[in-house]
C-alpha cells in the first residue's frame, strides 16, 4: 500500500497578495524549519558520539517449570566470559505457564510466573551485587520479556518502547513463541540461508551443542522409551538485527547448564555502538545553522545605494525655482520596490514647497534611476518664511519593500525678500531686508546693533514710487502693460538688498509696485474694514471717513502714499492713458487680499471697496 | 527546539554615536568597525537567538541617532516588543538622553514593550568612564529594565543583550496560531448509493 503525499499542514489559510499570488507566513515558517532540521540532520556527525554498550541477552525455555526459590540464575546471566557487567539485560523466557486452553485465554497464572521469574532474576543480580532496574516487562501467556538498565544509565533512559508479536490464534492469542516451531537442527540456517525467514537478522556460530530436548533435572538427553524419539536439536537461538550495519558485534553465544526445563537456557552479549547526541554541540551547530540561514535572509533583503542623501539648495530666492536630484541604484540581489512614506501621521510626503518625482518605483539589480528635486518658494512659503512659522528643512523617507528606511534630507536657506512681509515690518528696517536674519535668535542679535527704525512707510514702497515718478508718469498704459519677468526679478534682488536698480523698462517697476503690494503678509486694506452695507452716493462719505479712521496708523500712511501717487499719476491722463476707474480696479487687484474679497457673504464687498478707492481717487478727501 | 520560532520586533534607540548599530553589526554578523557611517534612516535586519526551548527571531530595527530624525523615531518603535536603549559610558549627555529614550519608550510605546538599557563602548580604560554602573543599575531597577554593560567592539555582553531580552520576551508570540496544533477531523462521509 502507497501512502499520498504528505501535505503541509497550516492552521491559517492561504492569502491572496495584490501581486496575484499567493502567500502563507505560517508555512513559510515550517518549511524553514524543515530545512533548519535537514541542516542539522546532515550535520549531525559534529555533535554524535558513539559509544559502546554491552548488551546480554538471554532465552529460555522453561517448560512450565518452577525454580527453588534460593536457586540463582548465576551461571547463565554471568557467562564467565563476558568481561564487564553488561549496560543492558534483556531475558526472554517461553512457556512460563503449560500452554493449555486456559492459560492461554486467562492470564492470572502466566501473570504469577512472570512475577515469580522477574523476582528471581532480581535476587541472583542483587545477591551477585549488580544494580539494574527493570525498564520494560513485557509478557505474552507463556512468554515473558525482561529489560534491565544498569542504574549509572538510568538518567539517561527514556522513550522505552516495546514490540511484541504474538503468531497465535488471531494474531492475539499468545503460543509457543517462533522458535519452538522449527524442528531441525539446522532448519533455521537452512531457511535463513534461502532467505526466507529472519531477513536480515544475523546470528553468532553455534559452538555449544544442542539445547533440546533434556530429561528435566538432568543433563541428559530425552531417550526414555516412553517418550517421544526426538533428535537434539538448537531451539533456543538468539538473532539480531542491526539498523547501520557493523554497529553490533557477538561477544558470547553460549548455554548455560541449569537443568530444570527440557530445554537450556542459551546466552549471547553484545557489543553495541550507540548514538550519544552532544547536546551542547548540537546546539552549537544549530546556532550556526540559523545563523548561516539569517545571514543569507539579510542578504537576500532589497538593498539600494543612494549616491547622496542630503540636497542642500544654499540659498533658495522669493519665486526661484531651484532643482537637484539624487541617483538610486540596486545594489542588492534582489528587486528593489521603492516609495516614499509620509512621516507617522502625516499625509504628505513632503512639505509643501518641496516637489518630487518620481516617488515610487521599480528597480531590478543593478539599474539606476534618479529622484528629482525642485524648490520653489511661492508667496505663501515667503509668508510663512518670514514669519518663522516655516524653515526650508525637510526629511523625506524612502523605504524599500521588505527593507530599510533611507532618510533624504532637502534644505536651504531663504533668502529674505520684502515680498511676502508686511508694512508693520517693514518700517522698521532701514536696512536692506536681506541682511535681517529669519531666525528669532539672529533678529535679536541683529536688532542689538541695529536699532529698529520708524519709517513712515517702507523704504521699498518709496523706492518704487520714486522710480516711477522719476521717469513713468508720462507712460501710455502705464500699470496695464505687462514689465519683463527678468527685470522684475532684478528689481526684487535691488530692492531686498538696497542696490541700485540699474536699467529697466517703467512697466517692470509698475508691475513690481503691484506684485509687491499683493505679496504683504497683510493687506494694506484689512478684510475686517470692508463697508458691510450696499454702497451708494448717500452713504459712501461716511464710509469712506469711517474706513480711513480705521485703518491701522503704518497701513494708513501706505494707503494714503499710494493714493496720493495715483492721484498724480492721473494729471498725466493725457499722455498714460490712465482714469481713476482703471486705477481703482489696480487698487482692487494689490490692495485687498483677492482671496478675501471673495468671501463676499451679503453682496460683494469688493465692489464696495473700490467704489471707495474710486472716491478717494477722484475726489480731494485725503 | 524546532516547530517554535517566534519573532519579535526589536528597535534601538539612542543618541548619536552611542553604538546602536555597531551593537547589531556585531550580534548579526560579528564584526566591528572602528568607523561605523552614521545611520540616516533605519535599518533593518533579522536575527535568531536561541534560548534552551525555542528559538527568538529579532526583526531589528537600528535607527537613526541625530537629533534631527528624532521626531521620527515613533515610526520604529510602535509595535515593538523589545527595545535597547543604548547609551555611551563614556558620555554623560547620551545616559541623560537615554533616559529620555525610556521615559518616551514607557509614554508612548507598546504597553509591554520590554526594554534593555545597554551602556555601551564597555572596553574604554576606566579613566574615560562617566557613568557608574551602580548608577544606571540603580536607575533600571527603579524602572524594572534590564541593564547590562556592552562593548561592540571586543564582543562582551552582546549576544548576552539579545539573549536577555529574548528570555523577557512572552512565550506566546503573537503569532500565537504557530504553536498551537490543529484537529483532526473525521473525514466527512459522503453517501454513496450503492448500485
Amino acid at each position: 500500500m502507497t501512502h499520498p503525499p504528505p501535505l503541509l499542514h497550516t492552521t491559517t489559510p492561504d492569502v491572496e497578495t495584490s501581486n496575484g499570488t499567493t502567500s502563507n507566513p505560517e508555512a513559510v515558517a515550517k518549511i524553514r524549519e524543515a530545512w533548519i532540521s535537514n541542516q542539522l540532520r546532515r550535520r549531525q556527525a559534529e555533535f554524535t558520539e558513539y559509544k559502546n554498550a554491552n548488551v546480554f541477552t538471554g532465552t529460555w525455555n522453561v517448560n512450565a517449570k518452577k525454580m527453588d526459590p534460593s536457586a540463582s540464575l548465576a551461571s547463565w546471566l554471568f557467562p564467565p566470559s563476558t568481561p564487564s557487567p553488561p549496560d543492558i539485560i534483556a531475558v526472554g523466557f517461553q512457556e512460563i505457564v503449560d500452554l493449555n486452553a486456559v492459560n492461554v485465554a486467562v492470564d492470572s497464572k502466566a501473570s504469577q510466573r512472570s512475577v515469580f521469574w522477574q523476582e528471581t532474576i532480581l535476587r541472583t543480580l542483587t545477591s551477585n551485587n549488580r544494580h539494574y532496574t527493570l525498564v520494560q516487562e513485557v509478557h505474552l501467556v507463556g512468554m515473558l520479556l525482561c529489560v534491565y538498565v544498569q542504574n549509572k544509565h538510568l538518567p539517561h533512559v527514556s522513550n522505552v518502547s516495546c514490540n511484541t508479536v504474538g503468531v497465535g490464534v488471531m494474531g492475539v492469542m499468545g503460543n509457543k513463541g517462533g522458535v519452538s516451531t522449527l524442528r531441525k537442527h539446522d532448519q533455521l540456517n537452512i531457511e535463513r540461508g534461502n532467505s526466507s525467514v529472519f531477513q536480515g537478522f544475523s546470528e553468532s556460530v553455534l559452538l555449544f551443542p544442542p539445547t533440546y530436548k533434556y530429561q528435566p533435572n538432568t543433563d541428559l538427553y530425552e531417550c526414555r522409551p516412553d517418550k517421544k524419539l526426538r533428535a537434539p536439536a538448537w531451539c533456543d537461538r538468539v538473532l539480531w538485527h542491526e539498523a547501520d550495519e557493523g554497529t553490533v558485534e557477538c561477544q558470547v553465544y553460549e548455554r548455560a547448564e541449569l537443568n530444570i526445563s527440557d530445554h537450556k537456557p542459551v546466552m549471547a552479549t553484545f557489543t553495541c555502538r550507540i548514538k550519544n547526541i552532544n547536546t551542547e554541540k548540537r546546539s552549537d551547530v544549530y546556532s550556526e545553522v540559523m545563523r548561516s540561514l539569517d545571514k543569507r535572509e539579510n542578504q537576500s533583503l532589497p538593498k539600494v545605494d543612494l549616491d547622496k542623501v542630503t540636497i542642500d539648495f544654499k540659498s533658495l530666492y522669493y519665486d526661484n525655482k531651484s532643482t537637484a536630484s539624487i541617483t538610486l541604484t540596486n545594489t542588492g540581489t534582489s528587486n528593489a520596490h521603492w516609495r516614499l512614506v509620509p512621516k507617522l501621521e502625516d499625509e504628505a510626503l513632503c512639505k509643501e514647497w518641496v516637489q518630487v518625482s518620481p516617488t515610487f518605483g521599480l528597480l531590478v539589480k543593478g539599474e539606476s534611476c534618479e529622484i528629482n528635486f525642485s524648490v520653489q518658494i511661492d508667496n505663501e512659503t515667503a509668508m510663512k518664511l518670514s514669519n518663522n512659522e516655516e524653515n526650508l528643512d525637510d526629511i523625506l523617507i524612502l523605504r524599500l519593500e521588505n527593507g530599510r528606511d533611507h532618510y533624504l534630507t532637502v534644505s536651504g536657506k531663504y533668502a529674505r525678500s520684502c515680498f511676502g512681509m508686511n508694512v508693520r515690518d517693514l518700517v522698521l528696517i532701514s536696512e536692506p531686508v536681506r541682511d535681517v536674519p529669519l531666525d528669532p535668535k539672529g533678529r535679536i542679535d541683529f536688532e542689538a546693533s541695529h536699532p529698529p527704525a520708524s519709517l513712515s512707510v517702507p523704504k521699498e514702497l518709496w523706492r518704487i514710487v520714486d522710480a516711477i515718478c522719476d521717469k513713468g508718469l508720462h507712460e501710455k498704459d502705464l500699470f496695464l502693460t505687462p514689465g519683463f519677468a527678468a527685470e522684475v526679478k532684478q528689481i526684487r534682488e535691488c530692492l531686498d538688498t538696497n542696490s541700485d536698480f540699474g536699467l529697466f523698462h517703467i512697466h517692470s517697476m509698475a508691475e513690481v509696485l503691484v506684485s509687491f503690494l499683493a505679496s504683504l503678509s497683510e493687506p494694506i486694506v484689512p478684510s475686517t474694514l470692508f463697508p458691510t452695507l450696499e454702497i451708494d452716493q448717500g452713504n459712501i462719505m461716511p464710509w469712506s471717513r469711517r474706513f480711513l479712521e480705521e485703518l491701522p496708523p503704518i497701513h494708513y500712511n501706505c494707503f494714503v502714499y499710494i493714493i496720493s501717487f495715483f492721484r498724480e499719476i492721473l494729471l498725466f491722463s493725457n499722455s498714460n492713458n490712465l482714469s481713476p476707474a482703471k486705477l481703482a480696479r489696480v487698487c482692487t487687484s494689490c490692495l485687498i487680499r483677492n482671496d478675501d474679497a471673495t468671501r463676499g457673504g451679503k453682496g460683494d464687498r469688493s465692489r464696495n471697496m473700490s467704489l471707495i478707492f474710486l472716491h478717494f481717487l477722484t475726489t480731494n478727501s485725503i | 527546539m524546532s516547530g517554535s520560532v517566534r519573532h519579535f520586533k526589536l528597535v534601538l534607540l539612542g543618541d548619536t554615536a552611542v553604538g546602536k548599530s555597531c551593537l547589531v553589526v556585531r550580534f548579526v554578523r560579528d564584526e566591528f568597525f572602528e568607523f561605523q557611517e552614521p545611520t540616516i534612516g533605519a535599518a533593518f535586519l533579522t536575527q535568531s537567538v536561541q534560548l534552551d526551548s525555542s528559538v527568538v527571531k529579532f526583526e531589528i530595527w537600528d535607527t537613526a541617532g541625530q537629533e534631527r530624525y528624532r521626531s521620527l523615531a515613533p515610526m520604529y518603535y510602535r509595535g515593538a516588543s523589545a527595545a535597547i536603549v543604548v547609551f555611551d559610558l563614556s558620555n554623560k549627555e547620551s545616559y541623560n538622553g537615554a533616559k529620555s529614550w525610556v521615559k518616551e519608550l514607557m509614554r508612548r510605546g507598546d504597553p509591554n514593550v520590554v526594554i534593555a538599557l545597554a551602556g555601551n563602548k564597555a572596553d574604554l580604560p576606566a579613566s574615560q568612564r562617566k557613568v557608574e554602573t551602580e548608577e544606571a543599575q540603580a536607575y533600571a531597577e527603579e524602572n524594572n529594565i534590564l541593564y547590562l554593560e556592552t562593548s561592540a567592539k571586543n564582543a562582551s555582553n552582546v549576544k548576552n543583550l539579545f539573549v536577555e531580552i529574548a528570555k523577557k520576551l512572552p512565550q506566546q508570540a503573537m503569532q500565537q496560531e504557530r504553536e498551537q496544533g490543529f484537529t483532526i477531523s473525521p473525514p466527512k462521509q459522503e453517501k454513496k448509493s450503492c448500485c
